[in-house]
């Protein structure tokens, strides 16, 4: 299996990373190397087995006593983003139009 | 000027502490002294937090005027790897991504160590992300090894090892997703130890790979890393995978190898790229662990050679899902856009460097439809097939004894291809993919290059002690860790 120039700039989009075309070339180069690479994996004869997913086994999901703790003020919770407004996260326009 | 402590273990410092040899104030200034002095030639600090390094100090020199009890870790100098948060400190994980987040909570095993009565020295540098094996990918500068300052102290906790190996710090913490833990501490002549998945907490790391991460301490010797170890296990209620650990992690560090049963894995003796000093560096330590009375036995991991793509394919895949985070809205670099989606676009393609960039890629890829049933969910089928191998290894033995890495450190950049960088990991990566604990310590300086190297001591899942039991014999019969000739003023030459 080997990723076009195409393929990668899709991946691209999909993972939100702005490529430049220089960067399209050699990330097609890299990462096809490392799936060749990979290989080894389709080669196996995996009837039967179960897959890992996790390496502890037997873990179950833990839930707390439902009573309020304390948690971030909203101070906190703002404070490392770059553009806030009126205690909110400011983004930029999604669905096009605005001047913002 | 050197720190007048570091020949120091963690039970001298804190006994000199207990009975007012010196005081925890005198630690944090020879450290910082030290820092000053070594640090522009090594980098292992992103930065350095001298105020809370002497608030822990003088709570501690207050605890002792009073005749209070002490706490496990008084007064030992100390410091963590930048990808745990630390409320007061930068977070960066080596990123242009998390340059100015400044930590909005302190992650667990930090505050437990802080609680034990360390003295938090700083931050330290890392490969961005943890992706790497050479401290070079840090968008900080790479790190410099302080056995030879052309080559790299490993990777990714390039920063925690260097530290050890100059002196810098008595214990600090890295985290191990493929070998992140132990390949630095072979290549800079340090004990680290990445414990069974489960034993520390990872609740306030920065996540890579949630199935495979795993917190551990560094340290010159086997107890001090037992000592930093029993104070970082255990339950979490902010992790739902860390474990409740009764162990005492020192308890069996004197009871030798005598009629152990140890095993030795043959084919890996073999592996591509393993050089003659390493092979005849590990042969002596088998011998040694047979001369003390250890019965050594040949293993087989049949599938282990499966592990190096089993990794590449589920640390890439967890790491695409846990990256998604880095959106530049709630934290982390912006490129200011008109438009939302451009914004992501141009503020993760400015903010990840390019190992970090292949990762994410190629777990959005290994995760596709139909891509998935080609490579993600038989690595799945794998990683059982490893975790089994080593089931049936732990019933004939109850350690095994392997190199931590195929070569000694390599110089800056010698290994440039990514393929050639993950091979670096074979030996350790089997060990994530499974879930055990394992160790590296040091065990010889090559006949060749003159350089550390590393034994990987490993054990059965939650049999950590096994592993310090061994390796606490082993250093007994090669001797505790050298500091690094720098510390002496030996070193060739400085940085330009």
């Amino acid at each position: 299996m080997t990723l076009s120039e195409k393929d990668v700039r899709d991946i691209a989009t999909y993972t939100r990373i702005g490529l430049t075309d220089e960067e399209v070339v050699t990330m097609t180069r890299d990462l096809n190397d490392i799936i060749a690479n990979l290989e080894p994996i389709t080669q196996y004869d995996l009837e039967g087995v179960e897959p890992t997913f996790h390496p502890i086994a037997g873990l179950v999901n833990v839930m707390r006593e439902d009573v309020p703790q304390p948690g971030f003020t909203q101070e906190e919770a703002l404070a490392n983003s770059e553009s806030t407004e009126d205690g909110a996260f400011r983004i930029p326009t999604i669905l096009g139009g605005g001047d913002n | 000027m050197v720190n007048e402590f570091v020949a120091m273990s963690v039970a001298q410092i804190t006994s000199g502490i207990k009975s007012k040899d010196f005081s925890a104030r005198e630690v944090v200034e020879s450290s910082m002294r030290a820092i000053e002095a070594l640090d522009d030639s090594i980098h292992a600090f992103l930065q350095t937090t001298p105020e809370m390094a002497f608030e822990a100090a003088d709570r501690i020199d207050e605890k002792v005027a009073r005749g209070e009890e002490l706490p496990l870790l008084a007064g030992v100098p100390a410091a963590f790897k930048d990808n745990m948060n630390q409320l007061g400190t930068r977070t960066t994980c080596g990123s242009k991504m998390l340059a100015n987040y400044e930590s909005a909570f302190t992650a667990t095993c930090v505050s437990k160590m802080v609680d034990a009565g360390v003295l938090p020295l700083g931050k330290l540098n890392m490969d961005e992300f943890a992706f790497g094996s050479s401290t070079e990918t840090s968008y900080f500068g790479r790190t410099f090894n302080p056995w030879d300052l052309e080559r790299v102290p490993g990777g990714s906790s390039g920063g925690s090892a260097a530290a050890i190996a100059a002196g810098l710090a008595t214990l600090t913490l890295g985290s191990d997703t493929g070998g992140s833990i132990r390949q630095p501490a072979s290549f800079c002549g340090v004990v680290g130890m990445k414990p069974t998945y489960g034993v520390v907490s990872r609740y306030g790391v920065v996540a890579f790979g949630s199935s495979l991460d795993q917190v551990g301490p560094f340290g010159k010797s086997v107890e001090d890393v037992a000592y930093a170890l029993n104070a970082l296990k255990g339950r979490d209620p902010l992790d739902c995978t860390s474990q409740h650990i009764e162990t005492d992690f020192l308890a069996n560090l004197g009871q030798g190898v005598e009629g152990m049963p140890i095993g030795v894995v043959p084919e890996f003796m073999e592996a591509e790229g393993l050089t003659d000093e390493v092979k005849s560096a590990m042969a002596k330590a088998v011998e040694a662990l047979a001369e003390m009375g250890a019965e050594i036995i040949e293993v087989s991991l049949p599938n282990a050679h499966a592990s190096l793509s089993a990794y590449y394919v589920i640390g890439p895949c967890e790491a695409f899902s846990n990256l998604s985070r880095f959106d530049s809205v709630r934290y982390g670099n912006r490129v200011p856009s008109t438009e939302l989606g451009d914004q992501y676009e141009k503020s993760r393609a400015d903010g990840f460097g390019s190992e970090a960039k292949r990762r994410i890629m190629l777990g959005s890829y290994l995760l596709s439809s139909g891509v998935y049933d080609k490579y993600y969910y038989p690595a799945q089928q794998i990683r059982t097939l490893i975790t089994q191998d080593y089931r049936k290894a732990y019933e004939k033995v109850d350690a095994i004894i392997l190199p931590s890495s195929p070569r000694t450190a390599f110089k800056f950049g010698e290994v440039s291809d990514p393929m050639s960088m993950y091979l670096s990991d074979i030996f350790t990566i089997s060990l994530n993919i499974a879930g055990n604990g394992g160790l590296s310590q040091p065990i010889a300086l090559g006949s060749e290059t003159g350089l550390p190297i590393g034994a990987q001591i490993v054990g059965p899942q939650f049999k950590d002690e096994n592993t310090l039991r061994v390796a606490a014999a082993l250093e007994r019969y090669f001797g505790v860790s050298t500091l690094a000739p720098i510390v002496q003023g030996k070193s060739k030459e400085v940085r330009a």
